[in-house]
């Protein structure tokens, strides 16, 4: 039988050493192939641990991860090809031009040099960075950065594009650009998994979300269908704060 | 290989826009080797050159005032003033002198020293041959000594030995004489001290060489394989920033999400760093060559064995390079990495022998900085410079350091390893 699911995690647990509670305490994430995933949680739900389990960056206690079919634990060298991660840290070289970074990073997922040539020049474009191609990274704006940054991690064209928090610190119009970009690469067949604290920008573009608490999916679905499901809520966020409680979550 | 030409590049291009980094590892050991060898050379001549300045006031109109005068003269040791504006001072004005630096020593002979001694050595001599038991009072004779309050105890300890070794032996030469012409008195057969020497032992001191090389270090020969070592360590700041500023900004989780792993990661930075490295010690030796004798200073002799040098500047690079991995992993920030590191790398250099000479430091000192990896490569390099040493003779100092290396390499790993996973 064909698996439905690009990324699953099964009942995937981790306890980081000197913690007494669990980050990931049995978490089933289910990320259907060609959606536009959108995870949402409070701070210190674990979305971030689960990224990077996901990404090979962590170890796991117990539990499987499934990539594409792939196992974790077994074909992490396989899984790389096939993420593209795009952190919420500018992960870029400051003293590096745009051109430069991306050339690096392109480079290193083994792009011919043609093609990634091409690839640069294409993304560029895409998000209106054409013209800055040559400049340092430490000369751009928040809103220029948060772009390269994605670019980075796209050149590959991966199957799955990982975002974390990706309209953190910019302005309006650069977050409606990466938006409408993202819906365009969710278009033309990319899997996206999207974190955002923004609510109503998941509900706006994502296919699927999920809310996720104390290391585990709490709720899943269409952001319709559970808005639906949760009248008289009107909106993912009175939903989120419905199901996760107003207490302020902050951790270290 | 392929995708590791680009670890290659990346590590090239942020080394090259890192502007203070490559200032701190090229510029400022070539301006410290020029410094410290011009500073060092001045401080050789001024003691080679005999030029420890001393104020005599020779009051004796005798003999040991004579010889005390000539003695000091011909010693090679000092630089002697009898006078000042032709004018012979006084005890307090020679001690006005000293105390206020124009001079090192004062030296005031009173006045009847060699008869007062005389004296003594007749009274004592004659007592002893008259049988009496209980020795005679003896006039109190001597002569003052100032000393500059801002020389070293060192010093100030040497010259006091020399001085009290040249006064007994005048004063003994006169008992002996003093004796000889007692006996004559009283003896029908004549006694003669003439030739007597008070060096019937005779201790041959001189400098260790082989095959005829000098193994004290002319400050070239020192400075340049010694901030060599200091510049090449100093690659730490430069390399462990580079790996906390990596890991901070996020592009290094970047890079492990890519098919890029830790160990290409670490070996790229760990060849760009390598090159830097032999490019420091190759600049800094051809400072040595021809920069030097420019200034007035030798000219560093490379030694014979080239193959010996390049072993023991790589492996002297891979030991800081390793160290400077080290605390690139295990320190949290970079202002944790600068400090700790600068710290370590000036305590290294200090017991290590590259600010002083390991041959003047005491011996604790010494064995303290047998734990230093700059101690190990200077070792190696003085053999090669010094003794025209070959690859056999540097095998322990090289090994050494690339054991180290490798130690720090493996704490690195380990360490990150631990972080990175949480395991």
């Amino acid at each position: 039988m064909e698996n439905k699911f690009i990324i699953e995690t099964v009942d995937l647990k981790k306890t980081y050493k000197g913690k007494l509670h669990p980050t990931l305490n049995g978490l089933n994430l289910r990320i259907p192939y060609g959606s536009l995933f959108g995870l949402l949680a409070p701070n210190g739900a674990g979305k971030t641990t689960a990224i990077n389990v996901i990404c090979g960056l962590r170890k796991y206690d117990s539990g499987k991860v499934f990539i594409e079919g792939y196992d974790l634990s077994r074909d992490l060298k396989a899984i790389k090809p096939l993420l593209g991660l795009v952190p919420q840290d500018i992960a870029l070289y400051p003293t590096l031009t745009a051109y430069e970074n991306l050339k690096i990073f392109g480079g290193l997922y083994g792009i011919e040099k043609p093609l990634l040539e091409k690839r640069i020049d294409q993304l560029l474009e895409l998000f209106d960075l054409s013209a800055s191609r040559n400049s340092y990274i430490n000369r751009f704006s928040g809103g220029m950065k948060r772009r390269v940054n994605m670019v980075a991690g796209m050149l590959h064209a991966p199957g799955i594009l990982i975002l974390d928090e990706p309209t953190v610190g910019v302005d309006a119009q650069s977050r409606m650009m990466i938006l409408e970009k993202l819906i365009e690469i969710n278009r033309a067949g990319t899997t996206i998994l999207f974190i955002s604290h923004y609510l109503e920008e998941a509900e706006h573009i994502c296919t699927e979300v999920a809310f996720m608490d104390n290391g585990t999916i709490i709720c899943q679905g269409h952001p319709g269908d559970l808005i639906d499901a949760h009248k008289p809520c009107g909106s993912l966020e009175s939903i989120y704060l419905k199901l996760t409680g107003k207490r302020m979550r902050d951790t270290q | 290989m392929k995708k590791f030409r680009y670890l290659l590049y990346k590590d090239y291009l942020l080394l090259r826009r890192d502007v203070a980094g490559l200032m701190l590892m090229f510029l400022m050991p070539s301006v410290l080797v020029i410094l410290m060898t011009l500073l060092q050379q001045s401080t050789f001549h001024a003691i080679t050159d005999a030029s420890v300045p001393l104020l005599l006031v020779n009051n004796d109109q005798g003999e040991l005032g004579r010889t005390i005068d000539k003695e000091l003269g011909s010693s090679g040791i000092f630089r002697v003033d009898r006078q000042i504006n032709g004018k012979t001072l006084s005890l307090e004005e020679l001690e006005k002198e000293v105390a206020s630096s124009r001079y090192t020593l004062g030296i005031y002979i009173p006045e009847n020293t060699t008869i007062g001694i005389q004296r003594n050595v007749a009274r004592y001599v004659l007592a002893a041959f008259s049988g009496e038991e209980v020795l005679p009072l003896l006039d109190s004779v001597g002569f003052t000594i100032f000393v500059d309050p801002t020389a070293k105890a060192s010093f100030y300890t040497a010259i006091m030995s020399t001085l009290k070794e040249r006064t007994q032996k005048i004063e003994f030469e006169y008992i002996l004489k003093e004796i000889s012409r007692q006996v004559k008195e009283i003896s029908p057969i004549p006694i003669s001290t003439e030739g007597i020497s008070g060096q019937q032992v005779y201790i041959d001191i001189r400098d260790a060489r082989l095959k005829g090389k000098n193994m004290i270090p002319t400050p070239v020969q020192h400075n340049v394989p010694a901030w060599s070592l200091f510049a090449v360590f100093f690659i730490v700041i430069s390399l462990s920033g580079s790996i906390i500023r990596e890991r901070q900004d996020g592009s290094f989780f970047r890079l492990l999400t890519m098919p890029c792993s830790y160990t290409d990661y670490l070996l790229s930075k760990a060849i760009v760093f390598t090159v830097v490295a032999l490019i420091q010690f190759a600049l800094i030796f051809l400072i040595g060559v021809f920069i030097c004798p420019l200034l007035g200073l030798d000219s560093l002799h490379l030694g014979s064995s080239p193959f010996a040098l390049v072993v023991l500047t790589f492996s002297s690079a891979v030991a800081a390079i390793g160290y400077g991995v080290a605390i690139g992993n295990i320190a949290d920030t970079y202002h944790q990495s600068s400090v700790f590191g600068a710290i370590s790398i000036v305590i290294m250099a200090a017991i290590g022998g590259v600010w002083i000479p390991t041959y003047i430091m005491s011996e604790p000192m010494k064995k303290i900085g047998m734990f230093s990896p700059m101690r190990w490569g200077l070792s190696g390099f003085m053999e090669v410079f010094l003794q025209d040493a070959g690859l056999k003779a540097v095998l322990p100092e090289s090994g050494m350091m690339l054991l180290f290396g490798i130690v720090c390499f493996a704490i690195a790993v380990t360490f990150n390893y631990r972080r990175r996973l949480d395991v």
